[in-house]
């Protein structure tokens, strides 16, 4: 009867134990590279552990398979790019390439990189790797992703070797958000991968097993290199001594010796980890803000406000005329007859309480949302689309002249004595958009309507939406900001995403046909004030004529630890820009 | 025998406890429409995350106390010191229907607006997390008794005929039974209810969850309602009755079948809490009833959301202890009947 | 004896075939697939969707699909994670310690609290003891597993004397070797409790029946009788053969080893295969889910023959029959 003795020595041996000195790590001193960056930001201290945690594995650390933003935002982490696309500013900014220079042609960019900038392991990196990173992307054994993105109308870049430091990029057209995709693209080592692009396994290397096992083939040319990866626990990065930044002092950066990634179930157990101490960083919604403040000054953490997330979410109603193989119309012609009513569509807007959604549901932090991008895109909104404020006499007033009657049974009916009702189509993971489901529900009582909802898998409702049809309504969220290049498969009336009415041969009516002009012109032109004066079009049709019915967008928040320094925290993306600057006073934290 | 049964059991004081328990929450569930204050839908946006309202005594009424929110940014609420609005009793309120069929407004009590009552607090839109536990427990608790009925009938049907019948039906009947214990059932519940969900509307998800636990769960009954048969057949009455030449199937259901219902009741009482838990479990992950019907594992699994799991703890415990009361209360009764039935069960010392 | 067991285990082909046709079947009826999510993105380009789902093998029918699969596992291929591009046997040998380091604590938790509270029930039944542990026990069954995960969350992050998840700290890595036991031991302890209660509890109950019953065995009161104190006719005799129809709860243990954490892996964010198998089954990453089937079904019934087998050498009176 021993055994209960065991436990209880096991706690005070724990309690010993939880106090442990911070790892201590010698930085192994290389020469500057001749092309260093030297930072503008405030001087720092070398050392510390900067901690957040990941919501999701990892699936792969290699550029050619990742589909999924985690994966991407560890492999950012370690493989550089020729610019970078600044989230602070939305500008575009020298990467592994010091400067480049546009030909007249708008078309022909010349890359020069950085010299004596060495890989991880020592290796210079030069024309060849950039080289060998698009040889790869373009190779159609392997396919991935970031072929399509690099390609206009499926012709490929041009990509030549001028010397060691000059690569020369070539668009087949005027394409407006070249430099923005090339910010994108991780450069790969040749010296490393070749042998795996020789033989064809070159989507197999740099996996998660790998990085497990031989952390250090993962060659860096980014601010860390990977140390180690313990799948379902943490992931830890450490400097790489090879980085090329430095402080104004001729420090190296990054100041921090490892980036510890904690790697949790869901977005709760990564908010809890930060809510009670431990990771430093944690991007927060705002239904998490309201309790997460009165554990701030326990753990020594601030909240920061980014100000509106560049997520919208709307709610949109099938406009597709067309019918199944059985001949079955996708919708009930005279639903579709309603769907297809601007009037009707401005009605609904109208009945929608969006600052009671925003008061209600988001704890009064957000905002409503009236058009396709949110003001976090900066470089692209557009303040002046048309508002449809919470006015259920004017919704009743439209309803009235597009036909709409209220009937003795108190419930709307159309002109031949149709009851109004729909089935409103969402995903149940997300909570928030449950919320706010049901309280649409509740409006639409308000005016006589009757919406019954439905719940699905998110697997589920994308099939409805992009396969099969048959649905009256839905309500999704896309994350949008960025270039509006990014939008085409959303706006156009030929996209997969156009989910009203996708993959139109020709445009049904003559505004989605603008628009579709409006999404061509704009990619084809470098000057961005004529890029913005037809996005800022786009974006008004979209408000005027409400294919989507926005709904709110709420703020985006960070919290973050106290003892860290020289923090940019940019409106979208990553919750700390400048990692690589980062420093700490206090080592322990 | 059924009286006789109801009477020993009567007589052990867990027996009664539970039985009366019981008696309440199915009671309280049938009645929810009525007990409520209100309906589940009925949202209120401008008090969501409402705390528990208390209830005080003013001018010789109960009453109910009113909040101010003061601060909506973090969904806090004070109480207006000597404000109270008084409870109506059998008063008016939001329609419905009661066993879906008699329409009626009438509430046990109510508060008269702007007042509300939060006996639990509300939920993220301002919803009633009382009436939500209450409808709530239509659906968790007749989970059960539809499950077990099924598979009982399931269960009492396939394991007789095999049991009777012997050879080929009994050898087809076995492998399929050990066929669904060998399969790991929690893996087969997902993969069943991923293949499904999108065949059947929202709101028959609650009869496809009992489906679905049923077709899993008739195994084990099915295999001792054979056995039970198999010794039976030897007994004389059973021969008696072969060779005064009755037919099979009236010596199967008057005379074989009837011989284990003792052994089922107390197996299908001791097998509710499962299905109780298989639905809140489902549910629990987000596969099982959907909003925005509510049932005990669906307000768990919405727990689970971190906010409320710092702000609102309450809203937790309730339809977790609303499971366990009810688990417990079948057990309790599952024993006593067993001790009632077989006296052999009976511990020495009691 | 080896024939018994032969032949159980030649039941074992027939039935994986069935239950991974099962499934596999159940999987192709569910709506969407694996690229689905991918589809909903709004950056991808179609051309890549259907490169992927032929690189996948999405665009055959369901039947040519597990044929295939069935080949590869013919030749012990049992595929590879859509998700994270590595072999099925690799991902699932990669998450198992976890998983059976939990079982095995919590197994140890289960015998090491049930033995002698059992004993000590029995011993006096209807005495104090009887009546606390019994009314326990009907509590602790009551709970479901995922509400215990979820309150021990809770107090964990109320009071942060436990880790939320995990099955190490952060600084792991730098730890001396004693200071690394000591950190997976202080992350264990929630979980054991948590998925232990419940054994506890049933263990507690099936124990005090045994126990009770072999009191009224003739040699009890025969030790009695030679004027053995209680303590050692309890100990000594009773329990030793009280103990014996335990052994095969080891069997029940195994065989529960991949279903019965799942849910609790999945709340307390613990890093076994629970989680790996959960999100295989959201996501419909196919070979990680058919794999996992295929060892959650031989661990079932080969730990249903394992506590055959201990039953039958427990007990003599047991035979190996059919």
């Amino acid at each position: 009867m021993a055994q209960p003795v065991f436990p209880i020595a096991l706690c005070a041996l724990l309690l010993l134990s939880a106090c442990s000195p911070p790892p201590k790590i010698s930085r192994q001193t290389h020469p500057l590279p001749a092309g260093v960056d030297i930072a503008r930001s405030e001087i720092g201290r070398s050392g510390g552990v900067f901690i957040d945690s990941s919501p999701g594995e990892p699936s792969t650390f290699n550029p050619l398979v990742s589909e999924d933003a985690t994966s991407g935002g560890f492999i950012g982490l370690f493989l550089d790019s020729l610019v970078h696309n600044n989230a602070v500013t939305q500008e575009v900014e020298p990467g592994l390439a010091a400067r480049w220079d546009i030909a007249p042609d708008n078309r022909t960019f010349t890359f020069h990189l950085r010299p004596g900038v060495l890989w991880s392991d020592g290796h210079p990196f030069s024309a060849d790797d950039v080289v060998f990173t698009f040889q790869a992307i373009y190779d159609p054994r392997f396919p991935n992703r970031a072929a399509f993105d690099l390609s206009v109308d499926g012709q490929k870049f041009k990509v030549e070797k001028i010397d060691d430091l000059t690569v020369r990029l070539t668009t087949p057209q005027i394409y407006a958000p070249f430099l923005e995709t090339v910010g994108g693209v991780g450069l790969l080592p040749k010296h490393e991968l070749e042998p795996a692009f020789r033989d064809g396994t070159l989507l197999k290397s740099w996996n998660v097993s790998v990085a497990q096992k031989e952390p250090q083939r993962l060659l860096a040319t980014g601010a860390f290199r990977l140390r180690s990866y313990q799948p379902a626990e943490r992931i830890v990065f450490e400097a790489n001594p090879h980085y090329w930044r430095a402080d104004a002092k001729g420090v190296r950066l990054p100041y921090v010796d490892f980036l510890v990634t904690k790697l949790v179930k869901d977005a709760n157990a990564s908010t809890l980890a930060f809510a009670t101490g431990q990771t430093d960083a944690e991007g927060l919604s705002p239904d998490n803000v309201a309790w997460i403040d009165r554990y701030a000054s326990r753990y020594g953490f601030s909240v920061f406000n980014r100000g509106p997330s560049p997520n919208t979410g709307f709610i949109w109603f099938n406009q597709n005329p067309g019918h199944d193989t059985a001949g079955k119309p996708f919708v009930t012609p005279y639903k579709l007859a309603w769907f297809t009513d601007r009037r009707f569509r401005q009605a609904i807007s109208h009945g929608i309480d969006r600052q009671g959604l925003v008061r209600g549901v988001l704890f009064g932090r957000g905002q409503p949302l009236w058009g396709p991008e949110t003001p976090a895109n900066k470089k692209w909104y557009n303040p002046n689309v048309t508002q449809y404020p919470y006015n259920p006499a004017r919704s009743r007033a439209l309803l009235a002249e597009a036909g709409f009657q209220i009937g003795p049974d108190q419930k709307l009916h159309d002109r031949q004595g149709n009851l109004v009702e729909f089935t409103l189509n969402s995903n149940q993971e997300n909570q928030l958009r449950v919320n706010m489901a049901t309280a649409f529900k509740e409006n639409m009582r308000d005016l006589g309507i009757t919406v019954n909802l439905s719940f699905l898998d998110f697997g589920t409702l994308v099939g409805k939406i992009q396969d099969s049809y048959d649905y009256e309504a839905g309500m999704l969220g896309l994350t949008g900001g960025g270039d509006p290049a990014g939008g085409i498969s959303v706006f156009s009336s030929k996209g997969r995403l156009h989910q009203w009415y996708p993959n139109q041969k020709t445009p049904a009516t003559p505004w989605e046909a603008r628009i579709d002009q409006l999404m061509s012109d704009q990619l084809h032109t470098l000057d961005y004030p004529t890029r913005k004066k037809y996005f800022d079009e786009v974006q008004k049709i979209m408000s005027d004529e409400t294919p989507y019915i926005y709904l709110v967008t709420a703020n985006a928040y960070v919290g973050l630890k106290d003892r860290w320094k020289n923090i940019r925290i940019p409106p979208l993306g990553s919750l700390v820009w400048n990692l690589d600057e980062l420093w700490t006073p206090l080592l322990t934290p | 025998m059924a009286a006789d049964l109801l009477r020993s059991l009567l007589r052990r004081p867990a027996g009664m406890i539970s039985a009366c328990l019981l008696l309440l929450l199915y009671g309280a569930a049938i009645l929810a429409p009525f007990l409520s204050p209100t309906i589940p839908s009925a949202q209120d946006l401008s008090r969501t995350y409402h705390p528990p309202t208390a209830l005080v005594w003013q001018n010789g009424h109960l009453s109910v106390r009113l909040y101010r929110l003061v601060d909506p940014s973090t969904a806090t609420y004070e109480p207006l010191p000597d404000q109270a609005a008084p409870l109506r009793w059998f008063s008016h309120g939001p329609a419905y229907k009661f066993f879906w069929l008699i329409p009626s407004t009438r509430h046990l009590f109510t508060v008269s607006s702007p007042a509300t009552i939060y006996l639990l607090g509300s939920d993220a839109t301002g919803r009633d997390v009382f009436t939500r536990l209450l409808y709530g427990a239509g659906i968790s608790l007749s989970i059960g008794l539809i499950g077990v009925a099924l598979t009982s009938f399931l269960g009492l049907t396939i394991g007789g005929l095999a049991g009777y019948l012997g050879g080929w039906p009994d050898t087809l009947a076995m492998r399929l039974t050990e066929f669904l214990m060998a399969v790991p059932g929690l893996y087969l519940l997902l993969a069943l209810r991923a293949a499904l969900s999108s065949r059947f509307p929202s709101d028959a998800t609650f009869l496809l969850i009992v489906v679905i636990l049923s077709a899993l769960g008739w195994a084990g009954t099915a295999r001792v309602v054979r056995g039970l048969v198999l010794s039976l057949r030897e007994r004389p009455f059973i021969l008696a009755a072969n060779v005064i030449g009755q037919r099979p199937w009236t010596i199967l259901f008057r005379h074989l079948l009837p011989n284990t219902f003792s052994y089922l009741i107390v197996a299908a009482t001791l097998s509710v809490p499962g299905y109780i838990l298989g639905e809140a479990a489902l549910s629990f992950l987000g596969l099982g009833i959907q909003e925005p019907s509510s049932s005990w594992g669906l307000m768990l699994g919405q727990a689970q959301d971190i906010k409320i799991f710092m702000l609102n703890f309450w809203w937790l415990l309730t339809p977790g202890l609303a499971i366990i009361l009810t688990v417990i209360a079948f057990n309790l009764l599952g024993d006593a009947l067993r001790d009632a039935v077989d006296p052999r069960f009976r511990l020495p010392g009691k | 004896m080896i024939p018994f067991i032969l032949r159980r285990l030649t039941t074992l082909v027939p039935m994986l075939l069935a239950v991974t046709l099962l499934v596999f079947i159940l999987m192709s009826l569910a709506p969407g697939d694996f690229l689905t999510p991918v589809k909903a993105q709004r950056d991808i380009n179609p051309a890549l969707i259907a490169e992927l789902q032929k690189s996948f093998g999405l665009d055959r029918p369901w039947y040519q699909q597990y044929a295939l699969w069935l080949g590869n596992v013919l030749h012990l291929d049992f595929g590879y994670s859509w998700t994270y591009k590595v072999p099925v046997a690799q991902l699932i040998a990669q998450r198992a310690p976890a998983t059976i380091l939990l079982s095995i604590t919590s197994l140890l938790l289960a015998w090491t609290l049930a033995i002698p509270l059992a004993v000590l029930a029995a011993a006096r039944p209807g005495g104090w003891i009887d009546r606390l542990t019994s009314a326990t026990a009907y509590f602790a069954l009551a709970i479901p597993e995922f509400f215990l995960a979820l309150l021990a969350v809770w107090m964990a992050a109320r009071t942060g004397w436990f880790p939320i998840g995990g099955l190490t700290s952060l600084d792991h890595d730098f730890l001396s070797p004693a200071a690394q036991f000591l950190d997976i031991a202080h992350h264990l302890i929630l979980p054991t409790l948590v998925l232990g209660l419940g054994g506890v509890a049933g263990t507690l109950r099936v124990l005090r029946a045994n126990v009770l019953d072999v009191l009224q065995a003739e040699y009890i009161t025969a030790a009695r009788a030679k004027g053995l104190s209680e303590k050692v006719v309890l100990f000594r005799h009773v329990l030793r053969n009280a103990l014996n129809p335990l052994l095969s709860t080891i069997g029940y243990a195994f065989a529960g080893l991949l279903s019965g954490s799942l849910l609790v892996e999945n709340v307390m964010n613990y890093p076994g295969l629970g989680r790996l198998v959960y999100e295989a089954f959201i996501r419909e990453d196919q070979f990680v889910v058919l794999g996992s089937v295929v060892v959650a079904c031989s661990l079932l019934i080969v730990g249903n023959l394992l506590s055959d087998l201990a039953l039958a050498w427990s007990d003599p009176r047991v035979r190996y029959g059919r």
